[in-house]
């Protein structure tokens, strides 16, 4: 399929980035262990959305974690938000710029909405006197007004991931890090979830780990398929389309992402 | 004079907007006095909070500590004049310290960690807010035990000792249950061997020699801690490039 086609399909052209570049990774590896878990990842993003995929054990939440500067890299180069981890202060002010969702992210069960939000809030620093009207403004963006004051321990899978995703967009962040982010949402609430997005990477740079490839061709400008603790395709949405035609699945992406991926393993 | 339609809303009235202010007033959280006191203190809204959300500071663990404490110097005022306070504080504030922080324990442990507010801080200020409060408990249980008045600073020292011995297995292990393990075989030994020695119990509370011993343990200890939860930023580290530009 050509390029042409995959835009006909619906999937999006790449917009031009803004200069900024907000990832700029060059040989990043990650070791746990004898286990290479991430094996020279070169990555530049400015803002837009960008989708991580991947199968499991891909190296993408391990690459999350770095970005996020959970935890650091066995080598390699690495800036963000045009600052370096390495250094106290500098990290400390990506920190602060910094929107992340893990993936297994636990709860308080006695908080409610709004305290867990806001306890996050204080801890990346915001000025205590923004903090009220930006927890308000995140816990609206994410559906959750009905249910700012209720205890995370009464709420359903669903809501407590978007709990999750308010706590990280509280902060208007330069850099959103969201690792599987439409874990359990239904339907309505992903595609609402995709709005968000689109919206949040007017001005941010976001990196989305999934395994849903529709969530990627509906809100990614572009994409990056993992396998094996490296990046074997970066590209838009139609550009991995176009590499579809001789792999396996139902929709036109899908094909594109199993070719990619065998044509990396052989 | 008002000329809009009751119940209509303007049409250049934003409700979105209009119900976000109500929305601020209305969810807004109180703080206690004692996170305001805490913010005061510490310069940090973000620190105050993590204080006041330690596990091991939250209800339940404060009944818990001084149930502990109380036992202590009720079975020492009835007893044969043993110390109990003073032996019971120092596992207790152990148990205390490594159960105030870390993966396993913190249900948002990793996202805590890519917070502005460093998760060293956090366990610095929960470290300590756990040990002001257990050596209150325990000063307010020795004065109480009368029997034990001559010991009723002993303990402190080993108490940051065991602590410190707690907290820095925890953070090594990666597991509260494996520092708080660590802290009471420690603290047990340290008691079973100086009866064995000397035939007394107390000693471990009593014996000013071995005040050299706890303190040298506490201070390896923050040492291990700082190591720990150090993220490299000398060059060239695991941050830096191995031949990439």
């Amino acid at each position: 399929m050509s390029i042409e086609t995959a835009v006909a399909h619906g999937y999006p052209e790449p917009r031009p980035l803004p200069s900024a570049t907000n990832i700029d990774a060059g040989g990043l590896t990650r070791r746990f262990g004898r286990t290479e878990a991430v094996a020279g990842v070169d990555l530049c993003a400015g803002p837009g959305v960008l989708g991580l995929l991947g199968p499991n054990g891909a190296g993408k939440t391990s690459l999350l974690r770095m970005l996020a500067t959970v935890i650091p890299p066995s080598s390699g180069r690495l800036q963000l938000l045009e600052r370096d981890p390495r250094i106290h202060a500098e990290r400390r002010e990506i920190r602060r710029r910094l929107g992340y969702l893990p993936q297994n992210l636990g709860y308080y069960p006695g908080f409610t909405v709004i305290e867990f939000v806001e306890y996050f809030a204080l801890l990346k620093e915001m000025a205590p006197a923004r903090v009220p009207a930006a927890v308000a403004a995140a816990v609206e963006r994410v559906d959750l007004g009905g249910k700012a004051r209720a205890r995370l321990r009464t709420l359903s899978g669903g809501m407590l991931r978007r709990v999750g995703i308010a706590q990280a967009i509280v902060n208007d962040p330069q850099l959103l890090l969201l690792d599987e982010p439409t874990a359990g949402l239904d339907p309505e609430q992903r595609i609402a979830f995709r709005a968000l997005l689109r919206e949040l990477g007017e001005s941010a740079t976001v990196l989305v780990s999934t395994h849903l490839v529709e969530d990627v061709g509906a809100a990614c400008g572009r994409v990056a398929l993992m396998e094996s603790g490296r990046i074997v395709f970066h590209g838009t949405p139609a550009e991995l389309v176009a590499r579809g035609d001789q792999g396996a699945g139902d929709a036109p992406l899908e094909r594109g992402y199993s070719a990619v991926l065998a044509g990396a393993r052989a | 004079m008002n000329d809009s339609t009751p119940g209509v809303a303007p049409a250049d009235v934003d409700l979105g907007r209009v119900w976000l202010g109500v929305a601020v007033q209305v969810w807004r959280r109180r703080s206690s006095r004692l996170e305001r006191v805490a913010e005061r203190l510490l310069g940090s809204a973000g620190l105050a909070r993590a204080l006041v959300t330690t596990p091991s500071l939250l209800l339940p663990w404060l009944i818990a500590s001084a149930g502990v404490f109380a036992a202590g110097a009720l079975a020492t005022r009835l007893g044969a004049g043993e110390p109990l306070v003073a032996l019971v504080a120092p596992a207790l504030a152990g148990a205390g310290i490594a159960y105030a922080y870390g993966p396993g324990i913190d249900p948002a442990w990793e996202l805590a960690c890519s917070m502005a507010v460093s998760d060293r801080m956090v366990l610095l200020v929960r470290a300590l807010g756990v040990l002001a409060v257990d050596a209150v408990l325990g000063v307010a249980a020795s004065a109480v035990s009368g029997a034990a008045v001559g010991v009723t600073f002993g303990w402190l020292v080993p108490m940051v000792a065991v602590s410190a011995l707690a907290l820095a297995v925890a953070t090594v292990a990666r597991s509260a249950n494996v520092g708080v393990a660590a802290g009471l075989a420690a603290w047990c030994i340290t008691v079973l061997a100086g009866q064995a020695a000397t035939g007394t119990v107390a000693v471990a509370v009593t014996d000013g020699s071995l005040f050299v011993f706890y303190v040298a343990c506490a201070v390896i200890c923050a040492v291990v801690v700082l190591c720990a939860t150090r993220i490299p930023r000398e060059r060239p580290t695991p941050w830096t490039s191995r031949g990439a530009s």
